[in-house]
């Protein structure tokens, strides 16, 4: 089984994702999917060279993954909480409506 | 062996292909479980067993977030799901799953060996845990000043 592929896979499906989808949450998913994607070769390229140095750095690139993971979250719910909209091209026209009236 | 490796990889592709499609929060988060508990067992099998206690660590952590969080980042669906487009999904990521089945490179035997355990790479590579921790208590401060700061202009 070719790992790579697998992590080629999963990255092109989370890309596709974060390209296409409008809504918070699949940003968010497609963002998981990608870290996913990433940190698999840590482990699974690693096996026939050195599995523990594999292993370390793969827990070591999870707490980059969660700060990664938090910072998005909490910017997320916090431009839902003040436009009150849940998509992501809905907000870029507010701001650019809000651009024009400032402009004008 | 090989063919439960094999329906593993599957299971992870079709759990992101539904993660990515299904619309509704709570099936897209349940794919996005499976993915990850999948994921685990995959490094497991490997033999990398702290990894997959370390995936799944860090999927609950992440999941229950979004669990908590997914009403508000999410829009009502008015969208009735027709079972024919997600059967349409399932065998597009079966699809997918082809070209992983079939660049067969099972030993990638690169030749070099070096017996290190995990505690001593851990070890060795503690400058960069350093680092990492730090910015994850970076992270926090700032969420939290930035709360309070929010909170005080809210007040006046």
């Amino acid at each position: 089984m070719n790992y790579i592929v697998l992590s080629l896979i999963l990255l092109a499906v989370g890309f596709y994702s974060l390209l296409s989808k409008r809504s918070f949450l699949k940003i968010l998913v497609s963002i998981e999917i990608i870290a996913t994607a990433a940190t698999m070769n840590f482990v699974l390229l690693s096996s026939s060279v050195n599995r523990a140095l594999g292993e370390a750095l793969l827990i070591l690139a999870f707490s980059t993954d969660t700060c990664v993971n938090a910072i998005i979250l909490s910017l997320l719910v916090i431009a839902a909480k003040k436009y009150g909209r849940r998509d992501i091209s809905k907000l870029a026209e507010l701001e650019k409506m809000k651009g024009d009236e400032g402009g004008g | 062996m090989n063919l439960i490796h094999e329906l593993i990889v599957a299971g992870i592709i079709m759990s992101a292909c539904l993660a990515v499609y299904l619309e509704e929060a709570i099936y897209s988060l349940i794919s996005l479980v499976i993915m990850f508990i999948l994921t685990a067992i995959l490094y497991s099998l490997s033999g990398a067993v702290y990894a997959a206690l370390f995936q799944l660590m860090m999927g609950v952590g992440a999941l229950t977030a979004f669990f908590l969080l997914s009403e508000e980042l999410t829009e009502k669906s008015k969208v009735k799901y027709v079972s024919k487009r997600t059967l349409l999904t399932v065998a597009a990521s079966l699809l997918l799953v082809i070209p992983t089945i079939l660049f067969s490179a099972e030993n990638i035997d690169i030749g070099v060996s070096c017996g290190v355990s995990l505690p001593s790479a851990l070890w060795e590579l503690r400058g960069i845990d350093v680092i990492l921790h730090g910015l994850v208590i970076l992270t926090v401060v700032l969420g939290a000043s930035i709360v309070l700061y929010e909170r005080r202009r809210g007040r006046k």
